[in-house]
């Protein structure tokens, strides 16, 4: 395939990246200082909206719809928050684009705090990226130096602070809402919603929540314009007229077991295999790949025949994984166990869940004492059909928790039993073998210890 | 007229009405079964018991549209043609699902817990709960730790529904619960040194939906299938929250509030809560007596009233101090029967105990410095009689001035409502009647001491600081020896058949106008009499 | 409480009441006054919860309720000079991630989130550390430790313990760098990533 010239990636790897001269000298914020010389702020949403632009931190909503939905005329404050708090497993563009071109991803929030008529940005951080935090504090003190933060940018009528907000070691504060209730400082329970964001957000006032490569895209599509975000990625569906398509240049990370993990930019809608050969380097070890994650672990799996799926927001739902998501790519090769792999979530997501609502509370530890359970060569059949009854039952998308946390639980428990039931079952078989075809419920494990 | 339909079931709302699904279905006569959610509260909507399916109606085609997915009914508005299925495959699988996630980890407690019988979790697990337990086993008990000197905690039992931390935060504003930890490891907790200490600490006993919080006043006292339950009012002071008594037997274990928009929504003050104890003190007054130069000696009720009458008309001169713990009807029944027999008989309000100031939290309720539940209302009884409000001073004025020979003092006091030294003015009198629960220096200066009745006892009706006229039920017999204010007045006035409160409203509905309203039933939580008052104002 | 007994020193508080202005309730500034307290005292003690309080004009169990939400601040005492987080999510579980945090405890005798006898290492299990392109990684105060093995894990160890509280140097332990894309193009030193 012909190779793609990176955008987003574009200064990644050259000296100094990161600072604001080097930036300018390749014609950094020429775009932003268009933007404020010659649009309003609803012509911006207007642009936005008509790139089709759709949010990159996993739930792919439109951005200028999101926008859009923000109250006219509102006296304020209005807030927009940065999602920096990038914990999806297997995902990491957000850091390479913080810690290497930070002023890509500043430009970007101080054109989208243009158009929402936001006045103050919170950029909440994981507090696992220290580099990150250093950059993007040291870029934001150069804007405030050369008048491109603060009171009057560029003499205009718009001031902007951008604060950066550290977070503490919790997946959930990627949650737009966890999020907010996290930078008010409360326990990061996510809200219920109506009301959305959009009305009432963070400090209960209009709030708009995005992404760190949103903000990166928003960046290209004022300096490049419309025409050529849509010139690249997967159209849409002609024949459903409420589908965006999926436009624009994608940051895919690659990790697992290839020969080249890393973070490879190419057009939305490149197959989950030509990632791993053409950018991965293949499989490693000469091995064969038994199964990848499409798009950050809460995606679930696709199996070795589906990895000619395309990643754009439509490819991976089609074979029934939960959708793009982060993009992020993880392989197995043929060695690995689903019963590890499985494991390894379960008690990811019972670690993460925030347990404010009962079937996520319960059904993540519950998943995870059958998971231990299973390895620990105490399994049954039946925990199979529990597992995958907990995983169609859990989630905002059946309705029975307040956010998608569940969803992203559910779904690898979903996919690995529902792709790999035989080796499930070998497994359980095998390690169980006067065990395995109870169906009356059994005694639990001695707890050892808790961490 | 907007409707909402819940099952099919049409219910009309008011329109401006501002209902949940949860409250919508209630009319329907349909209990949607929840933890978290409670109207005095912030919606939370994070228990997912309450998941219902919804729609719409199209009020033109009559066509509904369902949304796809479950939603939380608690936060669904019920709007004009707003449909609610509570009963669906969906529904109930949803329910059974919740019911068994807050039972994976739940103590085998139930023997021991005192919520049992009243329990969220035992009623939904028999009403919508798996049939049998799938997930692992592995019995264990709560551990328990204290969070105040009111309220403990049984940390293993808690469904985190979150309404007690609620309540200290929108409610009392104390701040003092919270949640720790995150995930399964979730529980309540109380910060170090910071214990759960403020005056309406026992309500987040009610609140929970469980056995998680104790109450340590009832904590293994009673079981609650062995209570019943009576409609009464808090007399603690003159906010007049509206009560249920819950006795066995005659003893009192237990009170808590009703529910009531007009007074005290769905709280009570930890004083009102835990003020029944004095009504089982070893120290209450049982016995009837007289004095005599040797001494006090008993005396049985039936001689000792008719000795009382004939002193009383001998005496001929008479005042009445009636106490601001009298309901309405004992303290109108006393006043007749004095002025019965002298029609000039001094008619005055009794001592009214205060303390301190009024104290207001943060949702508006207010425990209030007046420590009685009806000064109001006997105050109107005064004036009715008098053309003034005559208080004690009045009265000990007219003693001195010698122009009173007999006094009758009603009581119902916890504590001395007199000193010495004012009892002391009491001195001299042909007969002085004193009828209370406690020995007091006025009670032991008494011709007469007449055994009285405490609130649980009576039946009656109060006026609270804002003109609202409650009725209680009697909960409990009085004590062998004792007989409640309320028979003996209505037996002294030759009243036949046994004392019933309705009767004597009626009447004094009739008879004084601040009470007219009264002269209709009064509902459970009560009746504005100042409303008639306006109306009647009006020319 | 006289000065002397008090947790936050001036500094501290100094650096709390910078951060006021930034947001339109003090409850907001919880979080970071944590990590003010928590960067100097390597824990944040339930003394020093009080105090936060009292600044924020919250009540000590709503900074507890938050506080405890994360799992990342000690209140019983410090953590080691160093506190390491090897990563246990699924691309670094996939590259060996969970032996290279067996053999670290291992090494160091402690279980995951306990404090070495001398105060100088903490080892904690983190949930991805977004640098699964170095899988398996580990982050210690702001290094990260990239394409590590058991055998390295253990030399951080022995470095840890045999220093003086500083992280060991990057390059001591890294392994060999397998990951592409323009991130790693050229040197290290070019692609500004400590060394």
């Amino acid at each position: 395939m012909t190779p793609f010239e990176p955008i987003l990636l574009a200064n990644v790897g050259k000296p100094g990246s990161h600072t604001l001269a080097a930036y300018e000298a390749t014609g950094g914020y020429a775009g932003m200082r268009k933007v404020l010389a010659e649009m309003t702020p609803a012509q911006v949403i207007e642009l936005v909206k008509a790139s089709n632009l759709r949010g990159r931190g996993g739930a792919g909503f439109p951005t200028g719809l999101k926008w859009f939905f923000l109250p006219k005329d509102h006296p304020g404050p209005i807030y927009m928050c940065i999602n920096a708090d990038e914990s999806e497993p297997g995902t990491f563009n957000n850091r390479i684009l913080m810690e290497d071109d930070p002023h890509q991803v500043l430009e970007g929030i101080i054109i989208s705090c243009y158009a929402t008529r936001a006045q103050t940005a919170y950029i909440y951080l994981r507090y696992e990226y220290p580099l990150s935090y250093d950059r993007l504090q040291a870029a934001i003190d150069e804007l405030y130096a050369g008048n491109l933060l603060g009171k009057n940018i560029l003499g205009k009528e718009f001031s902007l602070d951008i604060y950066l907000h550290r977070g503490a070691a919790a997946y959930i504060c990627g949650e737009e809402t966890g999020l907010i209730e996290s930078l008010e400082g409360k326990r990061a329970w996510p809200r219920i919603k109506p009301p959305f964001p959009a009305v009432e957000g963070v400090f209960r006032k209009p709030t708009v929540v995005n992404n760190i490569e949103t903000a990166c895209c928003v960046t290209q599509i004022a300096a490049r314009g419309v025409d050529w975000f849509k010139s690249m990625g997967v159209p849409a569906d002609p024949k459903n007229p409420r589908d965006p398509g999926s436009y624009g240049p994608k940051l895919y990370c690659l990790s697992g077991h290839v020969n080249r993990p890393g973070c490879y930019e190419a057009p939305l809608g490149l197959t989950c295999r030509q990632l791993i050969d053409d950018f991965g380097g293949g499989v490693w070890k000469g091995r064969k790949a038994k199964a990848a994650i499409p798009g950050g672990i809460s995606m679930g799996l696709l199996s070795e025949s589906e990895l000619d799926t395309p990643l754009d927001f439509a490819g991976p739902g089609k074979v029934g994984c939960l959708g793009l998501g982060t993009a992020a790519v993880v392989v197995l090769d043929e060695t690995v166990s689903m019963v590890d792999f499985l494991h390894n979530s379960c008690r990811f997501f019972a670690h993460e869940s925030c347990g404010q609502c009962t079937p996520c509370r319960e059904g993540t530890a519950w998943s995870l004492t059958m998971l231990n359970r299973i390895r620990a060569g105490k399994g049954r059949l039946k925990d199979l059909d529990l597992l995958l009854e907990i995983g169609d039952t859990m989630g905002i998308i059946p309705g029975t928790t307040i956010c998608g946390l569940s969803d992203g639980a559910a779904w690898p428990m979903k996919n690995a039993i529902r792709k790999f039931r035989g080796e499930f079952e070998e497994y359980i078989r095998r390690t169980n073998p006067t065990g395995y075809m109870e169906t009356a419920a059994v005694e639990a494990l001695p707890v050892l210890a808790h961490h | 007229m907007p409707t909402v339909i819940v099952d099919g079931i049409e219910v009309a709302i008011e329109k401006g009405e501002r209902l949940n699904g949860i409250q919508a279905a209630e009319r329907a006569g349909i209990d949607i079964p929840r933890y978290c959610w409670h109207p005095g509260l912030s919606v939370v909507a994070s228990c997912r018991m309450c998941l219902v399916e919804t729609g719409t109606r199209n009020p033109d085609t009559g066509q509904i549209a369902m949304v796809p997915k479950l939603v939380p009914a608690c936060q669904t508005p019920a709007t004009d043609n707003t449909v609610f299925v509570t009963t669906s495959e969906k529904v109930l699988q949803s329910r059974a699902m919740v019911e068994e996630d807050l039972l994976i980890d739940h103590p085998i407690d139930c023997p021991i817990c005192d919520k049992a019988g009243e329990c969220y979790l035992q009623d939904y697990h028999f009403e919508h709960g798996q049939k049998q337990r799938r997930a692992d086993i592995r019995p264990f008990t709560s551990r328990r730790r204290e969070m105040g000197s009111t309220v403990t905690l049984f940390v293993d039992r808690c469904v985190m529904c979150s309404r007690c931390v609620r309540f200290t935060r929108e409610i009392s504003g104390s701040a003092e619960l919270m949640v720790i930890n995150r995930g399964s490891d979730e529980e309540i907790d109380v910060f170090p040194g910071f214990p759960l200490e403020n005056k309406l600490s026992g309500n987040v006993v009610d609140l929970c939906p469980v056995g998680a919080l104790g109450d340590r006043d009832f904590l293994y006292k009673q079981r609650v299938w062995f209570m019943k339950q009576h409609d009464g009012v808090c007399t603690g002071c003159s906010t007049g929250c509206s009560i249920l008594v819950e006795e066995n037997q005659d003893t009192v274990y237990r009170l808590k509030p009703r529910e009531n928009p007009h007074v005290n929504q769905w709280w009570m003050c930890d004083e009102g809560r835990y003020g029944y104890h004095h009504v089982h003190s070893g120290v209450r007054e049982l016995e009837v007596r007289r004095r005599a130069d040797s001494g006090y000696q008993n005396v049985e009720w039936a001689e000792a009233l008719t000795e009382i009458d004939q002193k009383l008309r001998k005496a001929a001169r008479l005042g009445v101090l009636l106490s601001p713990h009298l309901t309405v009807e004992e303290a109108y029944l006393l006043a007749k029967y004095a002025r019965s027999i002298d029609t000039q008989a001094l008619v005055a309000l009794g001592p009214v105990p205060v303390v301190g100031e009024d104290e207001r939290f943060h949702n508006g309720f207010t425990i209030r410095a007046e420590k009685c539940p009806n000064r109001r209302g006997v105050e109107e009884i005064v004036a009715h009689f008098m053309g003034r409000v005559a208080t004690h001073e009045d009265l000990l004025a007219e003693i001195a001035a010698g122009g009173l020979r007999g006094v009758w003092v009603s009581g119902g006091y916890k504590a001395p409502s007199l000193d010495a030294d004012t009892a002391a003015r009491f001195d001299g009198l042909e007969i002085l009647v004193v009828q209370d629960m406690f020995s007091s220096p006025l009670w032991e200066m008494a011709t007469y001491q007449l055994p009285g009745a405490a609130f649980a006892e009576r039946e009656g009706s109060y006026v609270n600081h804002a003109d609202r006229l409650q009725t209680a039920q009697w909960a409990i017999r009085p004590p062998a020896g004792v007989r409640v204010e309320a028979g003996i007045y209505w037996r002294l006035l030759g009243g036949a058949g046994l004392y019933k409160a309705r009767r004597v409203l009626d009447e004094v509905a009739d008879t004084i106008r601040y009470f007219s309203v009264a002269s209709r039933p009064v509902s459970p939580i009560g009746v504005d009499l100042k409303a008639n008052l306006l109306a009647a104002a009006t020319p | 409480m006289s000065t002397a007994e008090r947790i936050l020193t001036p500094e501290m508080v100094a650096a709390i009441k910078d951060y006021f202005p930034r947001y339109p309730t003090r409850q907001a500034v919880t979080l970071p006054a944590l990590h003010i307290v928590n960067e100097r005292l390597r824990c944040v003690p339930l003394a020093a919860v009080v105090e936060i309080a009292q600044l924020l004009e919250l009540a000590p169990a709503q900074v507890q309720d938050t506080l405890s939400f994360y799992g990342f601040f000690k209140q019983d005492k410090p953590h080691g000079l160093v506190r390491a987080w090897v990563c246990r999510s699924i691309s670094c579980a996939l590259r060996g991630g969970e032996e290279v945090l067996d053999r670290m405890c291992h090494a160091a005798g402690t279980h995951p989130g306990e404090t070495t006898t001398d105060g100088k290492l903490t080892i904690e299990f983190a949930e991805c550390l977004g640098a699964c392109e170095y899988a398996p990684c580990m982050l210690a105060g702001k290094t990260l430790y990239k394409n590590l093995t058991p055998e390295l894990g253990e030399k951080f160890v022995a470095q840890c313990r045999a220093g003086n509280g500083q992280e060991p140097p990057e390059k001591e332990i890294n392994g060999p760098i397998v990951a592409g894309g323009p991130a790693v193009v050229g040197s290290a030193a070019t692609n500004g990533h400590r060394v």
